[in-house]
């Protein structure tokens, strides 16, 4: 029972930093990329070609190198944001909305049929493994004790993301961000530099990703294309909209309701004879019904992205209307979400 | 009286369409210029080639001396040149406070690596004062009670005013309105009549799209007149009147507007 609840948190922890990192493109920026899952699945195949050493026949990939787990998840998450500066400067520079999402669909499907055709790169279909324990020589861990290492090395980044994300959120240029989303053309003529602001959060959010991806090769111990496909995105992209577009507590919480409640509340469903992927789907179908139903109902999720609130009621300085004793200063809420 | 801004032989087309053709005029510091003419003359494709949202097939546009044709927008708008939109474009999903903070564009503070260190004691401050100031002219736009309301739940004129609002924040040397006055009630058109003199005393010269010509006339030095993509005319209003190019292309019978109904 304990293992199994370790093995659900620390899946969980690395849905969040997923979760938050895609929060960042679509939930500030406004941009709904389905090229996301390709920062993910990059992440985990570089962490996986720098540490688990040379191919030995039949299997084929590139680098093959034996770097310890940080370092090779440091350069996995460069390589994630290269690759989005790449797509992002060319399907961020002129296209919006469903137009941006088609291309940086068609990006990530290419990439897709790429890893999985080119064998050399990254041994096709049959992806990659022999990733076991990372670290867990290194601090001396067994079997028995790795996972709660695990667990606590998932649930530390998550802390460290969470912490990077709710200041940047509550910042300057967390609030540029959202006033992309919410009217380009008057952040424009406000000063703002759209195509540079969104590109720097196409990027951020990315960077994200990898990490998250190179977290899940070493939870997964494998990695490849099969296992985990680009329509997986939508999953992520359900637990944004249930927790509350925008919000990190929301993007959290949403990923505890929509990824680990639902995946663990339909594990014990019945097997049905002949019919294996019953399962798989009715949790897909849940999480359709699901969507639908907040989307009608509850739009803005269910902690929504907090504005910055001006709570003095009296106003200061210019604002010559106190009703009430003048505060010391302007008390304000900035709202970490 | 220096120029502003001075726009000169400014080109655009669309497909087959003069937008705009040979169109020249000034813009003097300081001063209201209203820039009026029939609908399709080419006012609104003049703003758009000025602030850089379009580029211009030919001519020049110098803000403060400096050409600034084919320039990105956000750069325009970083000399102090702001425009608006002839439909408000607030940003909806965020709290009036918030468009009003967003307007004053800092660029050092919404740096990436400064907003993920944090804000320092100095920078705390300095958002407290901007707070402050957002108040006060929220304040005087009558707007201040809905500070943390969605921009998006305003009302049409309340959010005339919060565009307004946003250029008192923004402080920009020059700000083009692009039709103000549309479906605005004669309350609120007094309100805003003043508001557009304020931003003179402010230090924010104005050029003003409108097809509200009493609006014109009252708070206008300085008038051009668009017709079919080019400047028929220009000079104060009250010249205007005698001019018969310009009774012909837009003013027509024009009725004496002394009286405060028309």
């Amino acid at each position: 029972m304990i293992d199994y609840l370790v093995s659900v948190l620390t899946e969980g922890s690395i849905f969040a930093i997923m979760a938050l990192g895609l929060n960042i493109i679509w939930g500030w920026s406004g941009d709904f990329d389905l090229a996301y899952y390709g920062y993910i699945a990059l992440g985990a195949y570089m962490t996986l070609v720098l540490t688990v050493g040379p191919a030995t026949s039949p299997t084929t990939y590139i680098l093959g190198l034996s770097l310890p787990f940080p370092i090779a998840i440091a350069i996995a998450i460069i390589c994630s944001m290269l690759l989005a500066l790449i797509v992002g400067a060319i399907a961020l520079r002129h296209l919006r909305g469903i137009y941006f999402s088609i291309v940086t669909l068609g990006a990530v499907y290419v990439l897709y049929v790429f890893a999985g055709q080119f064998v050399p790169l990254f041994n096709g279909y049959n992806g990659l493994s022999g990733l076991f324990d990372p670290m867990g020589d290194f601090f001396g861990l067994d079997f028995s004790t790795y996972p709660f290492f695990y667990l606590g090395l998932c649930v530390f980044v998550l802390v460290v993301v969470l912490v990077m994300v709710t200041r940047l959120s509550s910042s300057r240029f967390g609030l540029a961000l959202r006033s992309l989303r919410e009217d380009e053309r008057a952040a424009a003529a406000f000063g703002r530099d759209i195509y540079v602001m969104k590109l720097k959060a196409y990027v951020l959010g990315a960077g994200i990703g990898g990490l998250a991806g190179g977290l899940f090769a070493g939870y997964l111990s494998a990695f490849n294309p099969s296992a985990w496909s680009p329509v997986e995105t939508i999953v992520l992209y359900a637990a944004i909209l249930v927790g509350g577009r925008g919000s990190t507590r929301g993007v959290v919480l949403g990923v505890a309701v929509m990824v680990m409640g639902l995946q663990e509340a339909t594990r014990y469903l019945p097997e049905i004879a002949n019919q294996p992927s019953f399962a798989p789907a009715f949790r897909l179908i849940l999480t359709g019904i699901v969507l639908v139903l907040f989307i009608r109902f509850r739009p803005q999720g269910l902690l929504p992205e907090r504005r910055l609130r001006d709570k003095d009621p009296a106003g200061k300085g210019g604002a010559a209307i106190a009703t009430e004793p003048a505060m010391s200063g302007p008390t304000l809420d900035t709202g970490t979400a | 009286m220096t120029a502003l801004l001075e726009v000169e032989d400014l080109h655009k087309h669309f497909g087959g369409v003069q937008a705009v053709s040979a169109c020249s005029f000034t813009a003097a510091e300081g001063q209201i210029t209203g820039l009026i003419g029939p609908n399709g003359a080419g006012k609104s494709t003049a703003i758009d080639l000025i602030s850089g949202f379009k580029v211009p097939d030919t001519g020049t546009v110098r803000f403060e001396g400096k050409e600034v044709q084919g320039k990105a927008p956000h750069r325009i708008s970083r000399m102090g040149l702001i425009r608006t939109f002839q439909s408000p474009r607030e940003w909806p999903g965020l709290s009036v406070l918030e468009n009003l903070i967003l307007a004053s564009f800092e660029r050092r503070r919404e740096r990436f690596w400064r907003s993920l260190r944090g804000p320092t004691r100095a920078e705390k401050k300095h958002a407290d004062d901007q707070v402050v100031r957002a108040r006060a002219i929220l304040e005087e736009f009558g707007l201040l009670h809905l500070r943390n309301e969605r921009a998006g739940n305003l009302s049409g004129g309340q959010k005339r005013l919060l565009e307004f609002g946003r250029i008192r924040m923004a402080e920009p040397r020059l700000v083009i309105l692009d039709e103000p006055m549309g479906g605005v009630n004669p309350v609120l058109g007094e309100r805003m009549a003043a508001a557009v003199l304020g931003f003179v005393t402010a230090g924010t010269s104005v050029v003003i799209v409108e097809h509200n010509l009493p609006f014109i006339e009252r708070v206008t030095d300085q008038v051009v007149v668009m017709a079919e993509g080019r400047v028929i005319a220009e000079g104060p209003f009250a010249e205007l009147r005698g001019n018969q190019a310009v009774v012909d292309a837009y003013l027509g019978e024009m009725p004496s507007y002394d009286d405060d109904d028309v």
